[in-house]
């Protein structure tokens, strides 16, 4: 929900990030409409799959373009430093994504744990020890409290 | 009076033993995740989600859950706000105003004893207007068809942009990009499959769980690496709640106020909860008049706005339930959790199941009464979460979110997916376009698509169909009036600005 009630600090003129997000929709758009005219339309309906999709593509194209012109504002944008931290977050959790299942859940996830702890700012002491706890806890709660099976490490199975 | 006795096999089904147990435990994690900062309603609904589906809970039981969350968030919204100046969510904006200048007087205690007090009125009166108005609505829409149901869906869509005061434009462009992501999966007329580029996994459609949780608690956390470091807090001495508890009746006409107006404030769609507490705020101001001392720690600073907000959350559960049309960011996440479980909200709900809308109600009112004990005399306990490390606090929702998606279906597609809608929503606030109407089209573009098509079968193509019922005109002219308020609305918040 876009908040009405934040001061004006930390926005600026979103010129260049609003042009950007412009370019970006207004393209989604044309290839949203382009690709729907190969959906075939049913038989006996008077309105088929693709009319839809081409009746919202138009507008949202027309709003992309109204956004370029007349960009408004954004929040300030972080620094170079920071990006590289969320970068970095979500190489984690991409990582972790793929290898939860190959290594299992409880090393995959304390590698990913300890990590996110270090990006999130603590030192590596208590990354580890909160790393462990909160894996424990994780594996605690899913596989016994809920019952729902988490993978197994290979080779280990009880 | 038919009322009454839905209302009792309503509290049957809120008092049986697992139910009452999930109002409890919902009522306390809501209070927990509302008093982090950062964390809102839609965060925490959103992360219990994928939990209340691996609880293996039925329809009614989950629902229940959730709409503890929901109700405990925004009374837990209120400790950040007043312990730490830092709202929980939006809606808990307005409470900072006064509540952090009365905690730095030392009336910590007294302003959470207050708006303990006026959120538990508040939420009252919206429990006691829901089970008084839905009922009334729901036999007005059981007369919608297909092509009235399409207005409704305008509706929605016409008036979330313009009452939740940002840029017009920008909410629109959310609400359609929304739109077309809900249009790709199997059509379910014709079962021509439309934008999977064939992959399997896109054929049911983007599964609104997954997207609900990168959109919320994904981008929450990217948005909070931006400032770990955090700022040093002062340690507050809060003392006790209970005096506040009394000198809630002093502000007894301030809450009263507050909740009607926080109350029509949630109905309206599109509002929400946030609209609910500014308008208690700014005209209990102007009521008062210059007699207050607004903004230096006046009670009735923090008894208007938190009976407002409270009022709105449980209004907003109005539309969504009879209608099917959420009236605020959380709603729609609620909204979300009945449609995958393949309950289809609207006037039908009542008639089919209304043990399950009674049971709800009667949750609400009982997890009011759990809130309302919890708060008072623990409020120091909740208040003590707020000192755990940021660097704990954010793994810990990921983690969460990463284990209990991933546990919907063991698929990695769904966690790198949800991954890319953290990314999308994180663009998306950085860019101050909003993320509910996104979340909106998502979830509503289905019936819309499906309505529109099954008005247009019946009238074999013509599309005036669409306007040509008293009732559709009639919802399409209060679509308009919405707009324009919404116009003035964000003029008059502009004016405040400079002002």
């Amino acid at each position: 929900m876009s908040d009405p009630l934040h001061s004006d600090a930390g926005r600026v003129p979103g010129v260049v990030g609003d042009r950007i997000a412009g370019a970006l929709l207004l393209v989604l758009a044309l290839v949203a409409w382009w690709l729907s005219h190969d959906l075939e339309s049913g038989f006996m309906q008077p309105v088929g799959p693709g009319e839809y999709p081409r009746l919202i593509s138009l507008p949202l194209a027309a709003l992309s373009l109204l956004l370029i012109l007349r960009p408004g504002l954004n929040q300030r944008w972080p620094g170079r430093a920071t990006l590289v931290r969320q970068a970095l977050t979500l190489l984690v959790l991409g990582s972790y994504a793929g290898l939860v299942k190959p290594l299992g859940f409880l090393p995959a996830s304390l590698v990913a744990v300890v990590l996110l702890v270090r990006l999130f700012g603590a030192a590596w002491k208590p990354s580890l020890i909160s790393g462990g706890v909160l894996t424990l806890a994780l594996y605690a709660l899913f596989e016994f409290a809920l019952g729902i099976p988490l993978p197994n490490m290979p080779g280990l199975d009880w | 009076m038919d009322i009454l006795a839905f209302l009792a096999q309503g509290f049957a089904v809120a008092l049986e033993p697992q139910n009452l147990f999930l109002a409890v435990i919902g009522c306390t994690i809501g209070t927990l995740i509302g008093a982090l900062p950062g964390l809102g309603p839609v965060n925490g609904v959103a992360l219990m989600i994928p939990l209340s589906f691996n609880f293996g809970l039925e329809p009614t039981g989950a629902l229940i859950l959730l709409v503890s969350v929901y109700y405990g968030c925004m009374y837990g919204g209120r400790i950040s706000s007043i312990v730490l100046n830092i709202p929980g969510d939006e809606p808990a904006m307005m409470t900072t105003l006064d509540g952090y200048p009365m905690a730095l007087q030392g009336r910590g205690g007294e302003a959470l004893g207050i708006s303990a007090v006026a959120s538990f009125v508040g939420a009252g009166v919206a429990t006691l207007g829901l089970a008084l108005f839905a009922p009334l609505l729901v036999e007005f829409a059981i007369r919608f068809g297909p092509a009235e149901y399409f207005a409704l869906f305008v509706l929605a869509f016409a008036t979330i942009g313009g009452v939740t005061g940002g840029s017009l434009i920008k909410s629109f462009i959310a609400a359609f990009l929304g739109l077309l992501l809900g249009s790709i999966g199997i059509d379910a007329v014709s079962g021509v499959p439309r934008y999977t580029f064939g992959l399997y996994e896109l054929y049911d459609g983007i599964d609104f769980i997954v997207a609900l949780v990168g959109l919320f608690a994904i981008s929450e956390c990217l948005i909070y690496l931006e400032d770990i470091r955090g700022t040093s807090r002062p340690t507050l001495t809060l003392g006790s709640a209970i005096p506040g508890v009394r000198a809630a009746g002093r502000c007894a006409p301030t809450i009263a106020r507050g909740s009607f107006i926080g109350f029509v404030a949630g109905v309206l769609p599109g509002a929400g909860a946030a609209l609910g507490s500014f308008l208690a705020y700014t005209l209990e101001k102007r009521w008062v008049g210059r007699d207050g001392r607004f903004g230096e720690g006046d009670p009735r600073g923090v008894a208007a706005p938190e009976a407002g907000n409270n009022a709105a959350a449980g209004g907003a559960l109005i539309p969504m339930l009879s209608l099917g049309i959420p009236g605020s960011g959380t709603t729609a996440i609620l909204l979300a959790l009945l449609l995958s479980m393949n309950i289809t909200p609207g006037p039908l709900l009542f008639e089919q199941q209304p043990e399950m809308v009674w049971g709800l109600v009667a949750a609400l009112v009982i997890g009011n009464f759990v809130l309302l004990v919890l708060n008072v005399p623990l409020v120091s306990l909740f208040a003590k979460v707020l000192q755990a490390p940021g660097w704990f606090l954010m793994p810990m929702v990921v983690m969460v979110a990463f284990v209990g998606v991933y546990s919907l279906n063991n698929s990695a597609f769904d966690l790198y997916m949800m991954l890319g809608f953290g990314v999308l929503g994180y663009a998306l606030r950085k860019l101050e376009i909003p993320t509910v109407p996104v979340v909106l089209g998502l979830l509503l573009g289905g019936q819309m698509e499906f309505n529109l098509r099954r008005a247009m079968s019946i009238s074999a193509g013509e599309w005036n169909i669409l306007w040509s019922s008293g009732i559709s005109v009639g919802i399409y002219l209060f679509a308009v009036t919405l707009i324009v308020a919404g116009l003035v609305y964000s003029w008059l918040i502009r004016g405040r600005r400079l002002s």
